[in-house]
């Protein structure tokens, strides 16, 4: 049983051994009966002589064609130069195209509201303004999802942006914008009158300039004439409505104690209704005008 | 110069460190350019105390102008106190927020003074349209302790208030009425939000932490984070790795944003829920009332941290929600119960 087993295991590779042996042993066979046949050896030769003049042909036939190719392939090239300059030039039209179209999108801040699509929505810029100057730029980056929402903003926090999105975000973006953008103009604007009131016309006050956040309440001391004996008016200005550059409320007060004379009290109405009338600092760019006139009746 | 103010001078001026003390005395700006130069701060730290002193009786100085100088004090040194945030609200359509510094401040004086008659309260402007305010806490019989004050941060026209938490929790509540109605505010209540670092706080809630927005105008494009790799690595497993990172990077970033993280200490979490287990059986799993545990994380810069676990390689991208919510909900004390 064994013996039959490795039998059968080997059994293959004994087959194969053995069938091997037959093999070898038909070749000899073979080989012997020719070697019996008398071989003209020059007839091989001739064979042989043949089989190498067509490998020479053959070989000769590859060259030439090798050749002709690498010329043509030269010619080619030689050609194509001219045609590579042509690319170059469409090229140059198309960055110069991609250059203005780049400087549009980058100038359409000055619409006041532009945009910029993100990976994840768009990100919207409203750049504020103020009597043909620009001021500061605020973002909203709106993520395009259902319901629509705020990624992350540059507002400020007293600027009521919750009111606003609750109204409008999800119903009516574009009235959602142009409302934000209202308030935020109008905070510039307001903001720029404060500060442009501060530091040029820092003569005419005669106390520190009070505001808020907002610069929707201001309150001063002035001087309508800086050097001269005239009274410091209290003037107080309330700004209600959020999306004004001009005072809703004004209160022009006299400080001392004595009674005012007629003409300081024409002063003061007339003071009242530059300030609900004019923006801040150029009420006060008036009075200075004013005061030049006087210098120059003076002199005269 | 009455003793107390002298000494509440000497100690606050005692607290100053001398590299400050130029700085601090100029900004305070009481004693005149003339009068610093007479002083000697060459001299040993008490000595100099003394002839400050000694300056401050001959202006005549008040209980207010030691007051101011604390503030300025505690400006310069605002991380050492512990800030709460409180959150005030105002009733359905209200008129426009016609904020006025001055009046805020006399109401706000008026109804601690009503409520309390020894009670220090002091002012001062700050950047921003904001106030700074110092409240010495007295009762109806004893004057008030100057040496352990709240401070009270408040932007104008917005409902954040920063409080530094007060020693003195009983006065807490009269604290919220005097702010809520000065500030024309209906509601007070405390925010789940603690740290030392008060513009952090401020950032956070006022969502300023995040500031980069994608312009046509900016010229720069948005980076690509380099990834350092190990060169002698085998260049199979740099590729397995490189996606992976690439993605954890990509994740990060998407939460975590480019911009510098607000400062926190800590995130607190309060668990009171049931034990949840894969496995069938064990002690804890058979429980029905819920388990109370703490969990705290505490860093010098929890965001920072936070950010750098997944690149590090010891947490999972994405980060919990729990952790990764913490500046969009201006939380980082958490209640967790089961639904």
């Amino acid at each position: 049983m064994e013996l039959a087993n490795t039998l059968s295991q080997d059994g293959e590779s004994r087959g194969g051994v053995l069938a091997h042996l037959e093999r070898l042993e038909t070749q000899v066979s073979r080989s012997r009966k020719k070697m019996e046949e008398p071989q003209s050896a020059p007839a091989v030769e001739s064979a042989l002589g043949t089989r190498i003049h067509e490998l020479k042909r053959l070989r000769d036939k590859l060259r030439a064609e090798v050749k002709q190719r690498q010329a043509s392939v030269k010619a080619s090239t030689t050609n194509v130069e001219p045609d590579q300059t042509l690319e170059i030039t469409e090229q140059e039209i198309l960055k110069r195209k991609r250059e203005n179209v780049k400087a549009i999108l980058q100038a359409y801040r000055f619409t006041g509201i532009s945009g910029k699509l993100t990976s994840r929505g768009v990100c919207v810029c409203i750049s504020t303004a103020f009597e043909g100057n620009l001021l500061d730029s605020y973002f909203v980056d709106l993520v395009m999802q259902k319901p629509l929402q705020i990624h992350h903003h540059s507002i400020p926090v007293f600027i009521p942006l919750e009111e606003i999105s609750a109204k409008y975000l999800q119903t009516n973006i574009q009235h959602f914008l142009f409302t934000l953008c209202e308030y935020l103009n109008a905070y510039s604007g307001r903001k720029y009158q404060a500060d442009r009131l501060q530091s040029d016309s820092e003569a005419f006050l005669a106390g520190p300039l009070q505001r808020n956040s907002l610069c929707n309440l201001l309150s001063f001391t002035y001087k309508a004439e800086p050097e001269g004996q005239s009274f410091p008016f209290c003037a107080r200005l309330l700004y209600k409505d959020l999306t004004t550059t001009l005072p809703t409320d004004v209160t022009v007060t006299y400080q001392g104690t004595d009674a005012l004379s007629t003409t300081r009290e024409e002063q003061r109405a007339a003071h009242e209704n530059l300030f609900f009338t004019k923006p801040l600092h150029q009420v006060f760019t008036s009075f200075a005008r004013k005061g030049d006139k006087l210098d120059m009746s003076l002199v005269s | 110069m009455d003793e107390t103010v002298s000494e509440f001078f000497r100690r606050t001026i005692l607290k100053i460190p001398l590299t400050e003390m130029m700085t601090i005395l100029k900004t305070w700006n009481f004693l005149s350019e003339n009068q610093l130069q007479t002083v000697n701060f060459r001299q040993r730290k008490e000595s100099l105390v003394q002839d400050l002193v000694l300056l401050c009786e001959e202006n005549h100085a008040s209980l207010n102008d030691a007051a101011l100088l604390d503030i300025i004090y505690t400006q310069f040194h605002r991380h050492q106190k512990v800030w709460d945030v409180f959150q005030m609200s105002k009733g359905p359509g209200e008129d426009t927020d016609l904020f006025d510094m001055e009046q805020f401040k006399s109401s706000f004086k008026k109804i601690l003074k009503r409520a309390l008659k020894n009670v220090t309260v002091s002012f001062r402007d700050a950047e921003e349209n904001a106030v700074w305010i110092r409240i010495a806490w007295g009762t109806q019989y004893r004057k008030p302790n100057q040496y352990k004050p709240a401070y009270v941060v408040y932007y104008s026209q917005t409902p954040y208030a920063f409080t530094s938490s007060s020693q003195l929790k009983s006065n807490l509540p009269l604290l919220g009425q005097a702010l809520t109605i000065a500030s024309k505010h209906h509601q007070i209540v405390k925010m789940d939000l603690r740290s030392r670092y008060l513009d952090s706080l401020k950032a956070i809630v006022f969502k300023q932490y995040n500031q980069t927005f994608e312009t046509h105008n900016s010229t720069t494009p948005l980076q690509e984070r380099s990834l350092e790799l190990d060169i002698n690595m085998d260049s199979r497993i740099i590729h397995e790795n490189k996606t992976e990172k690439e993605r954890v990077q990509r994740v990060t970033q998407e939460i975590f944003g480019d911009y510098p993280q607000p400062r926190l200490e800590f995130a607190q979490y309060k668990l009171e829920t049931k034990f949840k287990s894969d496995l069938n059986g064990g002690i804890l799993a058979e429980r029905e009332e819920p388990l109370r545990c703490l969990v705290k994380f505490s860093s010098p810069h929890l965001l920072e941290a936070l950010k750098s676990l997944a690149p590090a390689g010891i947490a999972d991208a994405p980060l919990s929600p729990l952790l990764t919510c913490i500046p969009n909900k201006g939380m980082n004390y958490f209640k967790i119960r089961d639904k």
